[in-house]
């Protein structure tokens, strides 16, 4: 993905020329698919939330200021789409009490486990008070790099520190049936 | 559950493919939406010599109201005068319907702030 080919294809937007959002789409559809689908874990609902990012987008495209690079942009307004759409609409999202653990570790069933107890490691994110959460998914969406998800939410690095620490700290809280296991697969 | 089991789970997360037909349907959605004539912009050149003249009225019937209220209450003490012209003007605001005006105002803004905020025009 490069930069100068986003700068190109928005002026081109910009000068006229809507079909050249189609470079933007297609270099930017899983990313935005991803980060919709971590804050709503359905597939469907994703690719809607990031239809509408790059309609926002592509709308807002005159907003942009060449100091931030594009993808930053464009993270920190999906992003933001992401969470105004997780308050509005109810989301799929258990509550962390009810957050489905994985039973035991029979033998053969040990993988099967520790996958169950993945996914609901990653639902119970979903759980979390929304600006512990929000931080804890940009976090690792970027790859945990904390500058990175500061941009994204629009917070200096200290908050999103904090808010991090306390997110992972409510999470090792509220499942501590999930210690218990045998990390298979943790080395 | 200690961070780096955490952080193992929360960053190894297989991440979801796109459909296939997404782009098409994005770039569908962005040509309708190229398409569409931009909206009206609120007509503030218009309106505001209107909305002046309103304010104009009112200053001057509140004005009006509590000039005549002061003559007749000279030598009164001032917080009794204060509620005396503020009752007299509200008296003449309300000659003037200026109560259900500012309801109306109220209910239109909440109105449009509302329907803006569903729609999501805020990016």
């Amino acid at each position: 993905m490069s930069a100068s080919d986003d700068q190109a294809d928005v002026e081109r937007i910009l000068a006229g020329d809507s079909a050249a959002f189609e470079g933007i789409v297609r270099r930017w559809q899983g990313p935005l698919v991803n980060l919709a689908y971590r804050f709503c874990r359905d597939r469907g609902r994703a690719e809607d939330m990031a239809q509408e990012a790059f309609l926002r987008a592509y709308r807002g495209l005159a907003g942009w200021r060449r100091d931030a690079a594009f993808s930053t942009w464009l993270f920190a307004l999906a992003a933001n789409l992401y969470r105004t759409e997780f308050h509005r609409v109810s989301a799929r999202t258990l509550p962390l009490e009810e957050a489905a653990e994985p039973h035991g570790e029979s033998g053969a069933d040990e993988t099967l486990a520790a996958e169950a107890r993945d996914r609901a490691v990653r639902r119970a994110v979903l759980g979390l008070p929304a600006k512990y959460r929000d931080a804890v998914v940009l976090f690792y969406f970027h790859s945990m790099d904390v500058a990175a998800a500061a941009q994204s939410l629009g917070l200096s690095e200290g908050t999103v520190k904090a808010r991090l620490h306390r997110g992972r700290e409510i999470l090792r809280r509220k499942l501590p049936r999930f210690a218990a296991l045998r990390w298979k697969n943790a080395g | 559950m200690r961070d780096e089991e955490l952080d193992r789970i929360l960053s190894d997360e297989p991440g979801v493919v796109p459909s296939s037909g997404f782009t098409v349907a994005v770039m569908e959605a962005v040509r309708r939406e190229a398409a569409t004539p931009p909206p009206i912009p609120f007509p503030w050149k218009r309106a505001l010599p209107g909305l002046a003249a309103w304010l104009v009225v009112l200053v001057v019937a509140v004005f009006s109201s509590h000039s005549g209220a002061a003559l007749e209450t000279a030598g009164v003490p001032f917080w009794p005068r204060f509620l005396s012209a503020a009752t007299a003007a509200l008296a003449t605001a309300g000659r003037f319907g200026v109560g259900w005006v500012a309801l109306a105002l109220l209910l239109s803004l909440v109105s449009v702030t509302l329907s803006m905020r569903l729609t999501g025009w805020r990016s």
